[in-house]
């Protein structure tokens, strides 16, 4: 190593080509983040996203054997697609309430990823003005 | 009574804004009175903040559900404990909490260093004051505490959630980090704007930033507690926005404590520090905002929230204001000593630094990717665990090792030689332990691997650390083993308080290993009697009971716990439903076992009308060691924190040398 030049640089050199390498790395090993829909804008997807919207109609089923059905609709909007899901219900699950579940739409059914579901916090830091 | 509220606010606004206007003109006109009464301005601002937070809890406390705010989170029956604690649940009554630590915080920094770096306060007091204005001018305005209406019969009630003890002490301990980072930043920005280019701002400061860092890293081990026994989905961390924003000031004042070291030592990275104390106090802004400003469910929301755009207004003007300033002061900053060798004590900290900053980005651009990528491409990309655990593994195993190799460096310059005798006992000790925990099975998980080993270096490197300080000072000044030890600490309270905490690292990196890559779970439908196994625990479903509470309906359903033979007594697992607010809450069943550190987490998933229920249960092995952390975390930071006499004379002495008065 040359002692006439100033270390620090180096240092940067060296950091920028380790970020490089790691993004590279990352790119590779863990692929890329999950798009979120709502129902509406479901039609034609394959693969996995996050669907968003207000559970509406009945809820059915078990969620430990079976799955548990609802119907999903856009939070602003009419579109709705029915939805099957398996694996832990949160608390603030029920019809009305905003949520957010991974999966894919599979014959006109969205096919949730066990344990995936969560609800949209409703009202942990601002309660929603209903008015406005 | 809300009346008094609102006029407190307006004085406060009034009065942050003299501090703000009053004080930048003394201080560019060099008007010692004027700047006294500045100062002044902020010391009353506290006090009429503090009506304002008087007022705000009185309504909760007495159930005036005139006030909106209290009719949004409070109800009669809820506990008094948890009703003064709803006070800050809101949006309106954080920003009041915020403007009240504010004040406060200020207050006691202006009072206690006026005297001897009158300079710095001087231009300090208008910068506190300025980000004071700022949220008094929200409280007053925009999102005001002190809504009335008519009285409603009884209060909407506050999240079942948040009615846990836990939940009463993370939020304020979180502000009290946030708002404590102004204060370094308004030194800082304070010093720039005063041409000062010592280090008199971060001495200064220094246990300033330590009290904020500590009570950021201690609530945010607060709200894990309550999310792994309230939220109860097995874990502790979720890599949630809302979690985000607490951890990202976090560690950026974990670089700049360590950075700062290094100005204070050899004089150098100054342009550094002061962006990384511009960084981190943004951060927290940033955080205060990402949590209050609605722009995490969507940009649409983000949009139609009241206080989002101010919010967004103001950390753009903090930053661009701060750099404007930093640019133009970038002759005075230029360092007289540079990096010497890429192996030396200056240079380890360089890597922690680099690895912790590019840790704080990659979080940030996972908070921020959703948003942007709603913006741009109008449809939210989320990137979820595999991204966070990525980094977290990439950067996060490189800086439990520097850890260790730090602190033992020598400054300079030091050889490879000399470092590998160094760390000769270290190294062997991380090698013994990767290879007993390989033939024990851990090699399921090689990042667990790997941070175990890690940790023993680490562990083995504090250790001898504390051995040679003690066999050193046992033969300078004699006396017994212990009184050689308690002199050591006592004498280099920032070294050893340092190691401490780094003790609680390696602690808290051992639980979240042990809890995150080599936990089971089981879960199955249980009739009354049948028995379910998790690891090499039975547990046997043996009764359903329903009971009320305050507030409440419990239904618990009792599972008898055996491993091997050993009966160990039952566990309670099952939920509550809340009248006020008809919520229902699961409420998880843990035992803990204290000598191994490990727990058993029973979550009654599904309670079905045939009295048969759903269970899931977690063997989570060290996980105890977290929380033990914490406290580990806490006697390091208050070892580093406490007054010491020797040290304040050491830089009287230091300042005279340098002709800069410590006292004018």
């Amino acid at each position: 190593m040359a002692r006439k030049r100033n270390p620090a640089r180096l240092v940067i050199a060296l950091s920028v080509a380790a970020a490089l390498a790691i993004f590279l790395l990352y790119a590779s090993v863990a692929g890329g983040g999950t798009p979120s829909l709502a129902p509406s804008e479901l039609d034609g997807r394959t693969g996995r996203v996050a669907l968003a919207g207000k559970v509406v109609g009945r809820v059915t089923g078990d969620a430990h054997a079976g799955g548990l059905r609802f119907v999903l609709r856009d939070v602003k909007g009419t579109s709705t697609v029915p939805v099957v899901y398996e694996g832990s219900v949160p608390d603030l699950f029920r019809v009305g309430r905003d949520v957010h579940v991974e999966g894919s739409l599979r014959n006109g059914t969205f096919v949730a990823v066990p344990d995936t579901l969560v609800t949209k916090c409703p009202s942990k830091y601002a309660p929603e003005k209903n008015a406005s | 009574m809300p009346e008094l509220g609102r006029a407190a606010l307006v004085a406060t606004l009034g009065l942050t804004l003299w501090a703000l206007l009053a004080g930048a003109f003394a201080a560019r006109t060099r008007r010692r009175r004027l700047a006294l009464s500045a100062q002044n301005a902020l010391l009353t601002a506290f006090g009429t903040t503090a009506v304002a937070a008087g007022v705000l809890v009185a309504a909760f406390v007495r159930d005036d559900f005139s006030f909106v705010t209290a009719a949004n989170a409070s109800s009669r029956d809820l506990p008094l404990r948890y009703a003064i604690s709803a006070g800050w649940s809101s949006q309106a009554g954080s920003l009041l909490l915020w403007l009240l630590v504010l004040t406060g915080f200020s207050s006691a920094a202006v009072l206690l260093n006026r005297r001897t770096a009158r300079d710095i306060v001087a231009w300090a007091t208008p910068v506190l004051g300025g980000v004071g204005v700022f949220f008094a001018f929200l409280l007053v305005a925009v999102a005001s505490p002190f809504e009335t209406q008519a009285m409603p019969l009884d209060g909407r009630g506050l999240n079942p959630s948040l009615q846990n003890p836990y939940m009463m002490a993370h939020p304020p301990l979180l502000y009290l980090g946030f708002v404590g980072l102004t204060v370094p930043f308004a030194f800082a920005i304070g010093s720039l704007l005063a041409r000062r280019t010592d280090e008199r701002w971060i001495v200064t400061t220094r246990r300033w930033t330590l009290v904020a860092w500590t009570a950021l890293g201690i609530g945010q081990l607060v709200g894990a507690k309550w999310a792994y026994e309230e939220v109860g989905w097995g874990g502790y961390f979720a890599w949630d926005p809302v979690e985000n924003a607490a951890l990202m000031p976090w560690l950026a004042a974990t670089a700049y404590l360590h950075s700062v070291m290094i100005q204070e030592k050899r004089a150098m990275l100054k342009i550094w520090n002061v962006l990384l104390v511009i960084f981190a106090f943004s951060l927290s802004l940033f955080g205060t905002f990402l949590t209050r400003s609605g722009i995490l469910s969507s940009i649409h929301s983000f949009t139609q929230s009241s206080i989002g755009p101010w919010f967004l207004g103001f950390i753009c003007l903090v930053v661009l204001g701060s750099l404007a300033l930093v640019f133009a002061r970038l002759p005075l900053l230029r360092a007289r000593t540079k990096l010497e060798s890429l192996v030396s004590r200056e240079a380890t900290f360089l890597y922690n630094n680099l690895l912790l900053v590019a840790l704080t980005l990659t979080i940030l651009w996972g908070v921020a990717y959703p948003i942007l990528t709603e913006a741009v491409r109008g449809e939210a990309v989320t990137l979820g665990r595999p991204y966070y655990d990525f980094f977290l593994r990439i950067f996060g195993l490189p800086l439990l090792l520097l850890m260790g190799i730090g602190p033992l460096v020598a400054w300079r310059r030091a050889s490879v030689r000399s470092l590998l005798l160094t760390f000769a006992w270290p190294l062997g000790a991380a090698v013994g332990v990767g290879l007993i925990l390989l033939a024990l099975g851990a090699g399921s998980s090689i990042p667990g691997l790997i941070a175990y080993s890690f940790s023993a270096f680490v562990l083995g490197t504090i250790a001898l650390e504390f051995v040679r300080g003690t066999r050193a000072r046992r033969s300078l000044a004699g006396g017994s083993w212990p009184r050689a030890f308690s002199d050591l600490v006592a004498r280099n309270r920032r070294r050893y308080g340092g190691y401490v905490v780094h003790a609680a690292i390696v602690l808290l990196a051992i639980g979240v290993a042990g809890s995150s890559a080599y936990d089971t779970v089981s879960e199955g439908r249980l009739a009354r009697g049948q028995t379910l196994a998790a690891g090499d625990y039975r547990l046997t479903y043996r009764a359903l009971e329903e009971r009320p509470a305050a507030n409440a309906t419990e239904v618990r359903a009792v599972l008898d716990v055996r491993r091997g033979a050993d009966e160990l007594g039952s566990v309670e697992a099952g939920k509550n439903a809340y009248t006020a607010e008809r919520q229902v809450s699961n409420e998880v069943g843990i035992r803990s076992d204290l000598v191994t550190g490990e727990d058993l987490f029973v979550i009654a998933e599904q309670v079905n009308p045939d009295g048969s229920v759903y269970f899931r249960v977690f063997v989570k092995p060290l996980v105890n060691l977290i929380w033990l952390a914490g406290l580990v975390f806490l006697l390091g930071s208050l070892i580093a924190l406490w007054p010491d006499a020797r040290e304040q004379r050491r830089l009287a002495t230091r300042y005279a040398a340098a002709g800069i008065p410590a006292r004018r």
